[in-house]
């Protein structure tokens, strides 16, 4: 028996390097995940030796998936598409490597969540945990025995657990919140959303071990009032996603199955996140609102897309290099850009539809300034990601493709005051970064100084390197304020009005445009202190950037940063 | 065949159509190759997480 590799036409690869792929493509993705898990499966198959419980339940699972495969095909695709399946693969693989216990009877709760599903005999011996026994992809049954392994037994329509749970199998799965299941059985739950003629039904996982994989916790025991709030937000988000991001909203419908719901670490933090490792699952806390939400899922098919191409074919080799990202605080590697400029592509291409969709004033100003401040970021990305010379030959060809999708954007027209807010933050931004990340050569920073007091001509700059935190720049309060004049323009409009924001008399200055007056503020301090004042070096740039040129130009502070250029 | 016709090699083997019983009947193949090579991305690497983090 001969295998080849699965093959992917180079015009699929220029639909997803475009940040796009229609369904032929997102099928292409899909198949090549269910090869990826068999290929895993093999792996964990070889190492489940031993006549211990875990080990002989997986090898049972194992028979009973070749069944469900030779019946069932559709069923047996189902299963090898679960996220769920993809997260315990991963980490079984990881702790076989470590030498560290694994668990190989999960996998018969997969197995047998898959023939319950599809009205499968089913007879496997399934590990308890928390008093549950876990069915990817359907829900969890309580086991008040107190057991650690129980028996389930399935002909197709009745499903025994033990002596202690039956029901039959049709109603054992996820919970769309129109009826309850048997007792003892909770179903996860689902949402199914519909809008613009497209329907996506998608699970709310809160219980899966092997997804709650995420920098933070999965939200688990949620109240039924929290489920329905989620519910409630991610119909209102899909209305705007499929009503209006169509080529993101269809491939999306097919390939996202799972929202993993995350526990913020504060109110005012929005977290997402994907993983590889569960192909088909986005992560997300709890988002402020349905247009928060829309341009969330956007971005996280995006990564979503990228990992399951990347599994293919490599396009960034892994380095030590770290870079600038106009959208990140700390120095990203160039795998950790490529995804990060890929992800900017959809998130850009859904502002620039959302400001034409938002009606409101405070809702047109964020999608203008989101989209003015995205799609200049793809090209410049692309650039340094080029320019570390991490791509692979692929990896140049997808990354001129996306750049050349930023270049179209640039040409759509945005509200003056909208860029310039734009050009604002980004410029906040990108100083931050550099005074935070880059340190300078001692010596090199005393031969400018020493120049530039003996009026002499700038003799170069010093030689900079990249060490993260080198330096403390404590101008995080203005830099939220100039993010939340479009983020959140009525609750910027109050804080400002309180007047209770412990914000310098020159930082005051520049959130009110009183430019000229800001730029002299900012001199006085970095003139009157002898410490180095980095936020004040910032906020300087960002009053001179304000100013109109002629004044600018007038500007004493200008005499030594056009010294420098 | 112009370039868009042609096929883009990939590190993923063609398994759908083999039942997972029929899979070591492939032995020291190209799967155990790309398991290998997966596996040592694994280790390398660790598992990348793409994490976005707005304040609101």
């Amino acid at each position: 028996m001969t295998i080849t590799n699965h093959p992917l036409p180079e015009a699929a690869f220029t639909e997803l390097a475009e940040g796009g792929g229609g369904p032929a493509t997102m099928r292409r993705l899909g198949d090549a995940q269910r090869s990826k898990h068999l290929m895993l499966l093999h792996a964990v198959a070889e190492a489940a030796t031993g006549p211990e419980t875990g080990p002989a339940a997986f090898r049972a699972g194992y028979t009973q998936l070749a069944r469900i495969q030779d019946t069932a095909p559709g069923a047996a695709a189902w299963l090898l598409g679960l996220p769920h399946l993809g997260g315990w693969l991963h980490d079984t693989l990881i702790r076989l490597d470590q030498g560290t216990a694994a668990d190989f009877g999960h996998f018969a709760c997969l197995v047998a969540a898959a023939a319950i599903r599809a009205g499968l005999p089913v007879n496997l011996d399934v590990p308890v945990q928390d008093g549950r026994v876990r069915l990817p992809g359907l829900g969890s049954l309580l086991v008040a025995s107190g057991k650690s392994w129980v028996r389930l037994r399935g002909d197709g329509k009745r499903v025994t657990v033990g002596d202690e749970f039956a029901a039959e199998a049709r109603l054992l799965g996820p919970d769309d919140g129109t009826r309850a299941g048997p007792a003892g059985w909770s179903g996860t739950p689902a949402i199914r959303a519909a809008g613009g003629g497209l329907t996506w039904t998608v699970l709310l996982e809160t219980g899966d071990p092997y997804l709650d994989r995420y920098t933070l916790q999965m939200r688990t025991a949620m109240s039924a009032g929290e489920v329905a709030d989620w519910r409630e937000r991610v119909r209102s988000a899909w209305q705007i996603v499929a009503g209006r991001h169509r080529w993101a909203a269809e491939p999306m419908a097919d390939v996202i199955s799972v929202i993993v719901p995350l526990t913020p670490r504060s109110d005012t933090d929005l977290i997402s996140a994907t993983t590889p490792a569960a192909y088909g699952a986005i992560a997300t806390s709890w988002p402020p609102d349905e247009v928060t939400l829309a341009e969330t899922l956007v971005h996280e098919f995006q990564h979503v897309k990228l990992c399951g191409l990347l599994d293919m074919v490599p396009l960034a080799s892994s380095g030590d290099q770290r870079v600038y990202a106009p959208w990140r605080q700390d120095p990203r590697p160039a795998g950790g850009l490529l995804q990060g400029v890929y992800a900017h592509l959809g998130i850009a291409r859904f502002w620039q539809a959302q400001q034409h969709a938002e009606t409101d004033p405070d809702g047109q100003l964020r999608a203008q300034v989101l989209f003015a401040r995205w799609r200049p970021a793809i090209g410049e990305t692309v650039q340094t990601l080029l320019e570390t010379g991490s791509l692979t030959p692929a990896g140049v060809r997808f990354a001129e493709r996306l750049r050349a999708q930023g270049q179209q954007l640039m040409s759509a027209p945005v509200p003056a005051g909208a860029a310039q807010i734009a050009a604002e933050v980004s410029l906040d931004h990108r100083l931050t970064w550099q005074l935070r990340h880059v340190a300078a050569d001692t010596a090199g920073v005393a031969g400018l100084a020493d120049a530039y007091q003996r009026g002499k001509p700038c003799p170069g700059g010093a030689r900079i390197w990249l060490r993260e935190d080198v330096r403390k720049v404590d101008s995080g309060l203005r830099s939220r304020l100039l993010n939340l004049r479009y983020l959140e323009p009525t609750r910027y409009r109050a804080l400002r009005a309180d007047g209770v924001l412990p914000l310098s008399e020159a930082d005051r200055l520049l959130l009110e445009r009183n430019s000229e007056a800001a730029v002299q503020a900012y001199r006085s301090r970095i003139t009157g202190s002898a410490d180095p004042q980095p936020d004040a070096w910032i906020g300087l740039a960002l009053a001179l950037r304000q100013l109109p040129p002629w004044l600018a130009s007038r500007a004493d502070p200008l005499s030594l940063a056009s010294w420098f250029t | 065949m112009t370039s868009q016709e042609k096929d883009i090699e990939t590190a993923i083997p063609d398994l759908r159509d083999i039942p997972v019983n029929r899979l070591a009947e492939l032995g020291s193949s190209a799967l155990a190759h790309s398991i290998a090579l997966y596996r040592e991305r694994l280790r390398e690497n660790g598992i990348p997480l793409s994490s976005f983090q707005a304040r609101i």
